[in-house]
């Protein structure tokens, strides 16, 4: 048995739904909070009395203390602010959204300025106290998972995350990849299989190859601005249109009825999922010019929600066409497609996806807890020297420097295995240079305007010398957690200079600092069970 | 940990730059698609840094993360067909030293290929295809015309000359049937 200072749990960090497991008597268990609840919403509450409410509880403040309540922060970590994904975050969201140093994102609830990474710390700061109060004990070890598809910013702030939390991340964990563990954990089977994962905000695919004790990743691809969020805002557009019409007033136009209108639409999708039809009914919604108090009433059909979505279920299957491209693999080459996401549970996204891939979805994989468990068992095997199966993992998407004219050159292509590294050599361009200056990028554009920038270094520490004389050599490395370093030397002499790719608009190491005391500091409020 | 593995590991990642793709996988030039996977399990089961993630020995930690990028970087190469064949050919060569490891060189090489096979321009590239369909549907004069317009784009272009000269000899072999 571990000691139990060396225990290490798997968190689901989602973008609506968050969940924790832990490896336990040779299997992943997910753990359940105080009220038995086994998800938990990725909302975070900021009190009057200084305390924070995460969870399920947080929930419900999103419409009775919006300005305070923050949800959805996935969709916005690791981006820039001027970034399409915050301009439209800022439009919906009823929290500030504001700019910080460099381009950074940062939410202002009331006096208080916060990172995404230290509202996420939150999230986990809550999933790390439930397995604590579950054990008895401390945990300090922790494997959290993203989207494959996520890029080096977006992991980077996730890694963040989980430092301020005051955890130990072993790993950064794909989540496919984690659902994939999880399925094939403990089977000895051999197979080629698919996980479709459609999320709160993202939509992510990988094909894998499982064996006994191997699960590599053949490929992967997604789409980070994609998920069960923008199905309610179908049904939003629709129910807000019609209001529209029938009484003249935008909903929309006003931040509290929006919230209670997004409520409602989310409450719509799933109702429609289970039962076929849903019946949207929101007392007192807004007041009329008069003053008079107005409600909500509409009714959705099964058939007329798939035609609001299906657009976005077919965006679906063009990543699922580069995937199965990338494995070089057509759909019949599959032996098992899982679904992962609460989404997936949606008649539509299950029939779309049987059709399209010519077999029935695994069942009795649970769509909410598979990735938290896949990430246990990836927790308790990094600290288990005779664990027995092993991980091969790609990077999503293909790294690039960029050249003169706004253009960038290929490093490491996208499907690459991880760990990987690759040199490449540069001389100097005019007489006594002291410094290089690279930019480095993530994407599929042989344009550096249209891939992510994920940072820009200066190395500096060589010999100076005639223009041409130098020879510099820069060494990308990508890590096992899709995380991006360079490193440069001087060829000739050997020296060295070294540095994490640090986004500009990332958090220095004293910051991080300062927000591990604030988030330590930070008293999580106990809600109560949900209604 | 067995025993003689830290020596193993430790010798084979000084040797890792004398190495050729093939010897890190440890499989044969010959080995087949399939042997090329089972040897990459295999040297991942040995060398997969994860299997080592707690272990104190930071030097050796340091040689095995060497060692298992390279066993990455020989799969990536060797898994692909084209690139495979380019890399054997690379080794085979005088300059194999040089070429150990797959190279921007050999790539932009391979690139170079195969713009010469279809063309580097778009409009060279639009005749020679219109040209290869004329082949296959035996209108050789057409055939001949269309490379020698693809060749006005890309004067220089061994595909396309060779191609020209087989459209016309098959032109005046047609005439003489008639």
């Amino acid at each position: 048995m571990a000691e139990p200072g060396d225990i290490a749990i798997g968190i689901d960090l989602g973008t609506s739904y968050s969940c924790v497991s832990l490896f336990e008597a040779g299997q992943p268990v997910v753990i359940p909070n105080e009220w038995g609840e086994r998800t938990h919403a990725s909302v975070v509450s900021f009190l009057e009395d200084g305390t924070v409410l995460v969870g399920n509880s947080a929930k419900r403040n999103i419409i009775t203390n919006a300005d305070n309540t923050v949800y959805s922060a996935k969709r916005l970590i690791g981006r820039f602010y001027f970034s399409d994904e915050v301009k439209k975050a800022q439009a919906v969201m009823p929290y500030k959204i504001i700019e910080g140093e460099n381009n950074s994102v940062r939410i202002q609830i009331r006096d208080n300025v916060f990172s995404l990474p230290e509202i996420s710390a939150l999230v986990l700061k809550e999933m790390k106290a439930i397995v604590e109060n579950y054990l008895g004990h401390e945990v300090k070890k922790a494997v959290v998972t993203v989207p494959a598809y996520f890029n080096d910013n977006q992991r980077q702030a996730t890694k963040d995350a989980g430092r301020i939390a005051g955890l130990d991340v072993l790993r950064i964990l794909n989540e496919p990849t984690a659902a994939a563990l999880a399925y094939g954990f403990g089977k000895d089977i051999t197979q080629k299989i698919a996980v479709y994962d459609l999320g709160g905000g993202t939509f992510d695919i990988s094909i894998l190859e499982i064996g006994k004790d191997v699960f590599e990743v053949l490929s992967t691809a997604g789409d980070t601005y994609l998920g069960g969020d923008d199905f309610d805002d179908r049904i939003m557009t629709w129910l807000a249109e019609s209001f529209l019409k029938a009484h003249g007033i935008d909903l929309r136009l006003n931040k509290y009825c929006l919230q209670m209108l997004k409520e409602a639409s989310e409450r719509a999708k799933i109702d429609v999922g289970r039962d076929g039809m849903a019946k949207i009914s929101v007392e007192g919604i807004c007041q009329d010019p008069t003053g008079k108090v107005m409600d909500l009433n509409a009714k959705l059909s099964e058939v007329e929600f798939n035609k609001m979505v299906m657009d976005l279920v077919q965006r679906t299957f063009k990543v699922c066409d580069e995937a199965l491209q990338g494995a070089r693999m057509t759909a019949q080459d599959l032996d098992a497609v899982i679904l992962v996401g609460g989404p997936t549970r949606l008649p539509i996204i299950r029939t779309s996806v049987r059709h399209y891939f010519g077999k029935d979805v695994m069942a009795g994989i649970d769509p909410d807890e598979v990735v938290a468990m896949g990430a246990a068992i990836q927790a308790s095997s990094l600290l288990d020297s005779k664990s027995e199966h092993y991980l091969l993992d790609v990077t999503p998407l293909t790294l690039r420097v960029g050249t003169v004219g706004g253009y960038t050159d290929k490093i490491i292509d996208k499907n690459t295995p991880i760990p990987i590294e690759r040199s490449k050599s540069y001389t100097t361009n005019r007489d006594g240079q002291e410094k290089v200056k690279i930019r480095v990028y993530q994407g599929e554009s042989n344009k550096a305007s249209e891939c992510e920038l994920l940072g820009e270094f200066e190395f500096s520490g060589f010999r100076i010398g005639y223009r041409g004389e130098v020879r510099i050599e820069v060494t990308f490395e990508i890590d096992p957690n899709g995380i991006v370093n360079v490193t440069a030397a001087d060829v000739e002499t050997g020296q060295k200079t070294s540095c994490t790719i640090r986004l500009s608009s990332g958090l220095t190491e004293e910051m991080i600092k300062t927000a591990q005391d604030k988030n330590a500091k930070t008293t999580l409020a106990r809600g109560e069970a949900a209604a | 940990m067995e025993e003689g593995f830290e020596i193993e590991a430790q010798a084979l990642a000084q040797v890792l730059d004398e190495l050729d793709y093939f010897q890190i996988l440890k499989v044969g030039q010959a080995g087949s698609p399939n042997d090329i996977k089972a040897a990459y399990y295999r040297e991942s089961r040995a060398y997969h840094p994860d299997r080592f993630y707690q272990m104190s020995n930071v030097e050796l930690k340091e040689a095995i993360g060497k060692i298992y990028k390279r066993i990455n970087e020989a799969y990536v190469c060797l898994r692909d067909d084209t690139k495979r064949m380019k890399y054997l050919a690379d080794i085979l060569s005088p300059d194999r030293q040089k070429k150990l490891r797959f190279i921007e060189a050999s790539e932009q090489e391979m690139k170079k290929e195969k713009e010469q096979e279809v063309g580097a321009t778009p409009q060279g590239r639009k005749f020679f295809m219109a040209g290869l369909s004329d082949l296959a549907a035996q209108r050789f004069a057409s055939a001949e015309r269309n490379f020698k317009m693809a060749l006005t784009y890309e004067p220089n272009n061994p595909n396309f000359k060779a191609k020209r000269d087989e459209a016309a000899k098959l032109v005046k072999s047609d005439m003489s049937i008639r």
